[in-house]
C-alpha cells in the first residue's frame, strides 16, 4: 500500500537496540549474502530486507543488542563488505548515537518495501514493523 | 532505549540580520560591535527531531513538526514537545533535500 506523501520532510524509525544496515549501490544477492553472514556470525536470529530504491536496501535484524554491540556489528559488515554507503551510514549513526532507517518517501525515492524475510521475527523485527505501521498511519492521516 | 520516530531534512526559515558597527571608546580604541537588526533574511538549514512517546502524542508532534522546524538535533518526548514547541524550534517550512539517514 503506498501513500501520497506530499510533505518535504522525511520520516524515519530510530532505535539503539536494533541492528539496522543501509546498503547503497548493491545488488539484492550481495545484500542477502551480507545479511546471512552477519546473522550467522553474530547470532542475530533473523533478518528482514527492505528495498528503499534502485540498488539500495535496508536490513533489520531480530536480536536485541546493546548500542556498542550494534555499532560493532555495523562496523564489521562495513569493513568486510567495503560498501562506501554503509561506511557513511555507520559514521552518521555513531555521531547521533542511534540507528535510523527512512520510512517515508524522499525526493524521487519511494517508501521502502519488504522484499525478503529469513529466520525469526518475533523480537526487534516485530517492534520495527509495529513502528513502521505507526509511521505509515501518520503519513496516511496527514496526506 | 525506547524506539523513536525521526523527522528530518532541510528547511527554510527567516532569521534577523546582524549588523556590524564601530564605536570609539573613551580610551581611544575603536571597537567593533554587532547588533541584531529588524531586517530578516531567508536561510536554509538542516535539522532533526527524535520523538518518543505514545501513538496519539507522536501523531500530534509530527503535525506540529511541520510548523515548527528543529534547531539542530532535538531529542525530546512528544508530550513535552507539544507543551512548548517554541522552545525546540522556529517557524519555517521543509524543503526537498538529499540528507542521509
Amino acid at each position: 500500500m503506498s501513500h501520497q506523501w506530499s510533505h518535504k520532510s522525511i520520516l524515519g524509525f530510530t532505535d539503539t537496540e536494533t541492528v539496522m544496515l543501509d546498503f547503497d549501490n548493491s545488488t539484492f544477492k550481495t545484500v542477502r549474502y551480507w545479511a546471512r553472514r552477519a546473522m550467522k556470525w553474530h547470532r542475530l536470529e533473523g533478518f528482514l530486507i527492505l528495498k528503499s530504491s534502485e540498488n539500495s536496501y535496508h536490513i533489520v535484524f531480530n536480536r536485541k543488542v546493546s548500542w556498542s554491540e550494534n555499532m560493532k556489528i555495523v562496523a564489521w559488515v562495513s569493513l568486510l563488505s567495503h560498501n562506501r554507503g554503509l561506511r557513511r551510514y555507520l559514521t552518521m549513526q555513531c555521531i547521533k548515537e542511534g540507528s535510523t532507517l527512512r520510512v517515508s518517501p524522499k525526493k524521487d525515492k519511494p517508501s521502502s518495501r519488504i522484499v525478503y524475510r529469513e529466520g525469526a521475527e518475533d523480537n526487534q523485527i516485530a517492534g520495527f514493523l509495529r513502528y513502521r505501521r505507526r509511521i505509515k498511519d501518520i503519513m496516511k492521516k496527514m496526506s | 532505549m525506547v524506539k523513536k520516530i525521526a523527522i528530518y531534512g532541510t528547511y527554510v526559515t527567516y532569521e534577523p540580520v546582524w549588523q556590524r558597527y564601530w564605536h570609539k571608546r573613551k580610551d581611544g580604541v575603536r571597537q567593533r560591535y554587532w547588533h541584531k537588526t529588524t531586517r530578516m533574511k531567508k536561510v536554509v538549514k538542516k535539522g532533526r527531531y527524535e520523538f518518543s512517546g505514545r501513538g496519539r502524542d507522536l501523531y500530534k508532534a509530527v503535525i506540529e513538526a511541520h510548523r515548527t522546524m528543529p534547531e539542530g538535533y532535538v531529542d525530546v518526548s512528544a508530550e513535552e514537545f507539544l507543551e512548548h514547541p517554541e522552545e525546540y524550534g522556529v517557524e519555517g517550512t521543509w524543503v526537498e533535500s538529499s540528507v542521509v539517514s
